[in-house]
């Protein structure tokens, strides 16, 4: 029955392969009168090399050539089986035949042994119970991407992620079905690679990296092009065996493995430019000066102060510079390379690559950064397959070089007249000490060199029939070394600034962790009944270490990297922290005549972030699948090809806290006093804070039509966190500004996720596919006790999202006094934020997905992906400068009041004298005016691919290709991109590559 | 023999199932119940030591006591750094005119805008109780230790008294009417209430009164960087002085400038802020051997015009004609026909091996003018103005030819002025007691009569309800 099943249908992928070759081997053939038997396989676009050629029931077996030829022995009873990944496999009987042509149809729609890697275990799609996204390498390949997060957007439900600055190495924000705990930063998914837990926390410290950065993430030290698939795990069923590290998604990533067959090489190199898309529309001379005129005049200043020089004569009144294109408005060069060999036999596989990949700057100035990784891995079987053997291994680095100062802010406040950068000389003009040169602030690099390793290696052993055992060792390690330089040449030479002023702070971090999970795995099947059950444990150690030293006063700005020259050497910061971990989980997996599915998991987790008595919790969930679909009367319809009903209920946690947050401690600083190193108070001491909980509930409908033609998931989810591990903020007077604590609030994610897959025509030379994600989320804090006299009074509403903000009501410029005027709620006659800032904004996007078209006709692949995200965010061209203030402002504020009766959209400007006008400022920008609908629809991916015939190449496989990122952005929103954190970061760039692939 | 069917099993099947899983189990289980409780135990971090532990030695409770007063130095109000009050009140006010960003606090202190929402506020607020919290815990955990002396006991609580008061001081000139805290317990500390003015005094003088009597009259250290007795005794001569309490105001500066033989009086102004000067009651310890003042780096430009602050003209106006702190303890540097000066008290930027500057907190000076307001508050007017005319003089300024307490007061007021500048907010404080804010401040566009109180920042009274309504303007 079992045998039967994995010979039954199309094999696509290779576990199922090696399962079929291993039962193979079991049974001895006694070869009697074969006769060679030769033959070619090819697919509509020429020959196929690699092909898997079996003898049906036999251990014989061969692959195809480079020339898709293949020989093998057989005979005329013998059937042969050709099976190759993506296409379905193909059955003959040799009969009286030696010569056999066979063309392989691609396998388009079969999900049917699409196996889902769910971290401890892989299940057919079909058959999951949990809720699983996931894109594979195809997917990725098409990117333009440095960043693996990158290549999710848009293309997962239920997945959002936000792109926090265009410069390159930096970071994402994911969020994987809303937010669930109270902290910010309590809301990132656990990280597994090849089955090794990989720490997203950030890695550095601010000191020492570039202002306006958003910091290091180890996460960029993955390659997208090393990856062979990456899953995300939702629900309760598929995240409770991670336990309290499940609560916010799992994020699984793959890396490409060895396949049997002859040796493969490829190689492949891309590179193209980018540059930011848009910039916010700013004032001209003009517009700006004549912006700054009034301001005055309405202060009733007459005479320009001696600082105003960008209208007190002292700058050139008719000059204009786009100061955005002239700072930000370069083209960055990015090149990527690739090079790998795979191969191997049934037995012994291996793959080895090799990455390069750089990119360049938008900014005026020698930036860049660069990654080259090596990644070998290989598996190995014993003969008879009873042992077994992977590893995988990844040497990843990583060279930034940014300024350490993002000067985007500058781009933008700059006056349009403001003097040229550089003089007649060359040299960089200071215009007599009355500009500050924001080229200056490129002299201050902050530079950074990350070391990443990573090695798996998983040994399993068959005890008895159906009885695995299994341990996986992992071990990552991570170097980082960064440093943020302040030269004095930074500063205007007049100021007499020399290199005894220059500055620079350093950070040595490193991060290695080893994990040890042993596993029982046994399977086992009666009747129509299969079991599958999982018992494992876990030990997982983290070590961090972290440096801090802060060098100022060198003899010379070219010694500054070496600390040993610095007048004044300060330690500024140690950090050594250890996390350990420790549990255990089991699955029982019951599956009834793969109709009826029962998918139990549970763990026990032990983490050192707690207090003695708080340490352990449990962690379980059950899913179930209904398969009504293979009911009797469904089984011949001609409409619905698969139909299956899922659902799953559990619980998981969360210990996102940082390490040493129950102790009762004093921490040693650097701080010096007459000699004496100091120890300062660590935190509000509370011991007695414990696991986060996260209480997951999801139904899901998933349907095949026409063949699995169209293909729909429809999917409910709903979870509640509770037991919150928060950071309660509290008032100064505490003398901390929070203490950590459970916050008996419960916030509420549920939302409805849709996926649609179709393959819209299907035919010889064109094959059109569309797939469609939609996710609709709400937040909501359901409960939290005592809100109105607790710290959270102003932060949040029971009832409202999470991620909203209280705000004034603005009600428009006053025509008389020309000033903003807001709502005074309480009619009290002051305006106070306690008291009046009841208007409530959402932050959190109210729905959001992705298109994906993907056309292949002949040798020809296009492929382009719209993103579109329904969300609101600051205004940021309304809000970053005091309109008549010394900044270039947008020109949105134009339309200002300027006379009384006036009805304007600005209030009156002022030079930042009027009081009144600065307070109505700066409640304009705490008020609902200042929210803006930042919503986008997005071209956010589009890739041309042309397969060269292989005839012209002598069998050597080339793929040209063009692809295209971030290539056309549909707002309402007047800024330069509505994707950002906030102002003065980069936009995301515009990237745009040109590739060629070779296959031999 | 009957077959029992389980999801059509077979009873031997079953049995064959329960032993393996057993089997699976008992290896599983027993590889992670070894160790298993123990494993998750961390180490006491390498960089924290147990709050308990740190007052059992003396060393590690100097430690702690060291970075209080280097929070002081460093961080808040009271830093010499452009954050701290020094430079930002003498924007506030008539001192410091503002050559930086308009986008940046600094500016919005100079043109008396600042808002309820403005770092610097918050950072004011938030780091003094966060010393005051650390004075705090110092208080609690000397008290409990069973292994410290007695006389170093009360040396740690004097010390910590001491520093509680100064940033209590600090805040109610600033804040007006504020929390007064002494205990750690957070859950207490967060729905505190604000005293008035008035209590908040008592409250101060409460402290110091207990730092004399516990402080030792030498210094625990040669550099003058942690108080005495005499220190303590200063700061309560101030403390006296702005409560209104004349005749003890002039007692305890009278007991500091009577102790003749710590405290001797330099004729030279240009070795009043030089580390060694005798007339420094107390000061901060560099931040580190080879540091000179952050005061320094903030005050002094070497171009013109200057990207940060200058002194303003109408302070410059102040020194009247022969002031010799005009030519030393101020520097001009010209530009375009323009005179543009800085404070020059410290004279040095940046490091130099020996230190020879460090940030006076408290000197003879001020104790001089204490004394000099307090006796002609009482009408004692010879003695108000020998002590006046000592200030002045050394400034090669003839006697005060004031007569009235009025003119004597003003006299004094106007002392005030060109000897303290851009120290620690003096200025600020003077006008704002003697009720001469208004009118000296009137030029400025931004003044409210309002703004002579700072606004409490926005997110603690969003925190703490208890802390009732913002100050009036804001």
């Amino acid at each position: 029955m079992q045998k039967n099943l994995l010979f039954k249908g199309r094999t696509r992928c290779k576990p199922l392969v090696l399962l079929q070759m291993l039962l193979l081997f079991w049974i001895t053939t006694a070869a009697a009168q074969s006769t060679l038997i030769e033959g070619t396989v090819s697919d509509t676009q020429g020959t196929l090399p690699g092909v898997n050629v079996q003898l049906k029931n036999k251990s014989t077996g061969t692959f195809t050539d480079a020339q898709g030829a293949f020989q093998i022995n057989a005979k005329p009873s013998d059937t042969l089986v050709f099976s190759y990944i993506g296409y379905q496999t193909q059955e003959v009987v040799v009969g009286s035949k030696t010569h056999f042509s066979m063309v392989l149809v691609p396998d388009a729609t079969a999900l049917e042994e699409v196996l889902v890697n769910a971290g401890y275990y892989k299940v057919k799609d079909k058959e999951r119970t949990g809720s699983i996204a996931k894109i594979t390498a195809k997917d990725i390949e098409t990117q333009p991407v440095s960043n693996f997060l990158a290549t999710m957007q848009g293309r997962m439900a239920g997945v959002h992620i936000t792109q926090q600055s265009g410069t390159a190495g930096t970071g994402f924000n994911i969020q994987i079905r809303g937010q669930n705990s109270v902290r910010r930063d309590g809301n990132t998914p656990l990280y597994i690679v090849d089955g090794v837990p990989f720490s997203s926390d950030a890695i550095g410290n601010g000191s020492s990296m570039a202002s306006f950065s958003v910091p290091n993430n180890p996460l960029s030290s993955i390659n997208p092009s090393d990856i062979e698939s990456l899953e995300v795990l939702k629900d309760a069923d598929a995240t409770a065996i991670y336990g309290s590290r499940g609560a916010n998604g799992v994020v699984l990533i793959t890396t490409k493995k060895g396949k049997a067959g002859k040796t493969q090489f490829t190689a492949s190199i891309a590179s193209g430019f980018g540059s930011v898309a848009h910039f916010m529309k700013l004032m001209n001379t003009e517009q700006y000066l004549s912006m700054r005129a009034e301001g005055f005049a309405n202060d009733g200043i007459t005479e320009y102060p001696a600082t105003a020089y960008d209208i007190n004569g002292t700058w050139d009144q008719n000059r204009y510079t786009d100061w955005q294109k002239e700072l930000l408005g370069g083209t960055s060069t990015i090149t990527n390379a690739n090079v790998s060999v795979s191969g191997g036999s049934e037995q012994t596989k291996f793959m080895v690559s090799g990455t390069y990949g750089s990119e360049g700057t938008v900014l005026p100035g020698d930036f860049g950064y660069t990654r080259i990784s090596v990644r070998p891995s290989f598996n190995h079987a014993s003969k008879d397959n009873r042992f077994k053997m992977a590893f995988t291994g990844g040497y990843n680095l990583q060279k930034n070089n940014q300024p350490s100062t993002d000067i985007t802010m500058e781009g933008i406040r700059l006056a349009p007249n403001a003097p040229a950068l550089y003089d007649a000389a060359g040299n960089l003009n200071w215009e007599d000490g009355t500009f500050d040169n924001p080229l200056a602030l490129l002299r201050g690099h902050a530079r950074s060199k990350t070391h990443d390793f990573i090695a798996n290696t998983t040994l399993s052993y068959s005890l008895f029939d159906k009885l695995d055992f299994k341990t996986s060792l992992g071990y990552t390690k991570l170097d980082h070394y960064e440093s943020s330089t302040y030269p004095s040449t930074m500063y205007d030479p007049a100021d007499q600034i020399g290199s005894n002023l220059s500055r620079i702070n350093y950070t040595n971090s490193g991060r290695e962790s080893w994990t040890v999970e042993p596993q029982l795995n046994w399977k086992t099947s009666w009747n129509v009944l299969n079991v599958d059950l999982l018992l494992g444990g876990t030990f997982q150690q983290q070590h961090n270490k972290s440096l801090t030293i802060a060098a100022s006063g060198f003899s010379s700005n070219s010694l500054i990297y070496n600390p040993t020259a610095a007048a004044q050497l300060l330690l500024s910061r140690f950090d050594d922290s250890q996390y350990k971990y420790q549990s255990f989980f089991g699955r029982a997996n019951f599956n009834i005549d793969e109709k009826y599915i029962f998918n139990l998991t549970g763990r026990r987790d032990g983490s050192s972030r707690f207090g003695a008595h708080k340490r352990f919790g449990w962690f379980g969930a059950v899913g179930t699948a209904w398969l009504f679909s293979k009911e009797k009367p469904l089984t011949n319809s001609k409409v619905l090809s698969f139909g299956k009903l899922r659902g799953s209920y559990g619980i998981t946690g969360n210990d996102q806290i940082g390490n040493y947050q129950y102790l009762d401690s004093y921490t040693s600083v650097s701080a010096n006093y007459d000699g004496v190193t100091g120890l300062i108070p660590s935190r509000l001491y509370n011991p007695d804070f414990g696991w986060e909980t996260n209480k997951k509930l999801e139904v899901a409908l998933e349907t095949g039509f026409l063949n699995d033609r169209i293909f729909l998931t429809a999917a409910w989810y709903r979870n509640r966190s509770s037991n919150q591990l928060v950071g309660v903020p509290l008032p100064g007077t505490t003398g901390f500004t929070q203490i950590q604590s459970n916050l008996d609030a419960e916030v509420e994610n549920k939302g409805i996720e849709l996926t649609l897959e179709t393959v819209n025509i299907k035919s010889k030379d064109l094959r059109w596919t569309t797939s469609i994600n939609f996710s609709k989320s709400k937040n909501t804090l359901l409960s939290f006790p005592n809100l109105e006299s607790s710290t959270y009074k102003n932060s949040y509403i029971i009832g409202a999202p999470l991620n909203i903000v209280k705000l004034f009501h603005y009600t428009g410029v006053d025509p008389q006094t020309g000033l903003y005027t807001f709502e005074d709620v309480n009619a009290d006659g002051v305006l106070t934020n306690l008291e009046d800032k009841k208007t409530v904004m959402d932050f959190n996007p109210s729905y959001f997905g992705g298109v994906h078209n993907q056309f292949v006709y002949k040798n020809w692949q296009l492929d382009f992906l719209f993103q579109f995200v329904k969300q609101k965010n600051y205004n940021l061209p309304l809000i970053f400068g005091i309109p008549g203030g010394n900044s270039n402002a947008s020109t949105v504020v134009l339309d200002h009041w300027q006379a009384p009766g006036d009805i304007a959209s600005t209030q009156l400007y002022t030079s930042g004298a009027n009081g009144a006008a600065m307070t109505a400022s700066g409640r304009f920008g705490a008020s609902d005016a200042a929210v803006t609908d930042t919503s986008f629809l997005r071209l956010k991916n589009v890739a041309v691919n042309y397969t060269l015939p292989k005839q012209w190449m002598h069998n050597v496989v080339c793929k040209l290709s063009l692809e295209g990122q971030n290539i056309l952005t549909f707002t309402p929103f007047k800024g330069a991109d509505p994707e950002f954190a906030g102002i003065g970061y980069l936009p995301p760039l515009r990237v745009v590559t040109a590739g060629v692939q070779f296959i031999f | 023999m009957k077959t029992i069917f389980i999801f059509g099993l077979r009873k031997m099947q079953l049995f064959a199932l329960y032993r393996a899983t057993a089997f699976g189990v008992v290896l599983v289980v027993t590889l992670i119940l070894q160790g298993c409780d123990d494993f998750t135990q961390t180490p006491m971090p390498v960089t924290e030591l147990n709050t308990a532990a740190v007052f059992e030695d003396l060393n590690t409770a100097n430690a702690a006591m060291a970075n209080l007063y280097a929070q002081i130095r460093d961080n808040g109000m009271l830093t010499g750094k452009t954050t701290g009050l020094s430079k930002e009140m003498g924007l506030y006010t008539d001192e410091l005119t503002w050559y930086g960003s308009s986008t940046q606090s600094s500016s919005y202190f100079y043109t008396n805008t600042l808002l309820a929402t403005d770092s610097t506020i918050e950072n004011w607020w938030d780091n003094a109780y966060s010393q005051i919290y650390a004075a705090n815990l110092l208080i609690e955990g000397v008290g409990k230790s069973d292994k410290l002396l007695v006389a170093d006991k009360e040396r740690f609580i004097g010390q910590a008294k001491f520093a509680r008061a100064l940033v209590h001081l600090y805040l109610v000139q600033l804040y007006g009417a504020i929390p007064y805290i002494t205990i750690t317990d957070y859950s207490v500390n967060k729905n505190v209430q604000r005293l008035d003015e008035a209590k908040v005094y008592e409250k101060i003088i409460n402290d110091l009164e207990a730092a004399v009597l516990l402080l030792p009259a030498e210094y625990p250290n040669s550099t003058r960087s942690l108080p005495n007795s005499y220190a303590a005794q200063a700061l309560l001569a101030r403390a006296y002085l702005y409560a209104g309490k004349w005749s003890e105001a002039a007692n305890s500066a009278s007991a500091v400038l009577n102790n003749t033989s710590l405290y001797v009086w330099e004729e030279e102004l240009n070795h009043v802020f030089l580390k060694g000067s005798t007339t420094t009651i107390w000061q901060y310890a560099g931040r580190t051997p080879t540091r000179n003042t952050d005061d320094g780096s903030t005050f002094i430009f070497n171009a013109a015009p200057p990207n940060s602050v200058a002194l303003t003209s109408q302070h410059m106006a102040a020194f009247e004609p022969g002031d010799q702190r005009k030519e030393q303890w101020t520097r001009g540097l010209v530009k375009d026909n323009l005179t543009f000066y800085h404070a020059f008290k410290y004279k040095k930027i940046g490091g130099d091996t020996p230190q020879t500057e460090c940030t006076v907190v408290l000197r003879m000076a001020e104790q001089y003018l204490i004394r000099a307001e307090a006796r002609a508050r009482q009408g004692e007017l010879a003695g108000a103005r020998e002590d006046l005319n000592k200030v002045r003089n050394r400034a090669g300024l003839p006697n005060t030819t004031a007569v009235t307490v009025p003119a004597l007061l003003q006299a004094i007021l106007h002392e005030r002025q060109v000897e303290l500048f851009t120290e620690f907010a003096h200025r600020f404080i003077d006008l704002k007691r003697l009720g001469s804010i208004g009118t000296a401040l009137d030029y400025k566009d931004g003044w409210n009569f309002t703004d002579q109180y700072l606004p409490l920042p926005q997110t603690e009274l969003n925190l703490n309800p208890n802390l009732g309504s913002q100050n009036p303007g804001y």
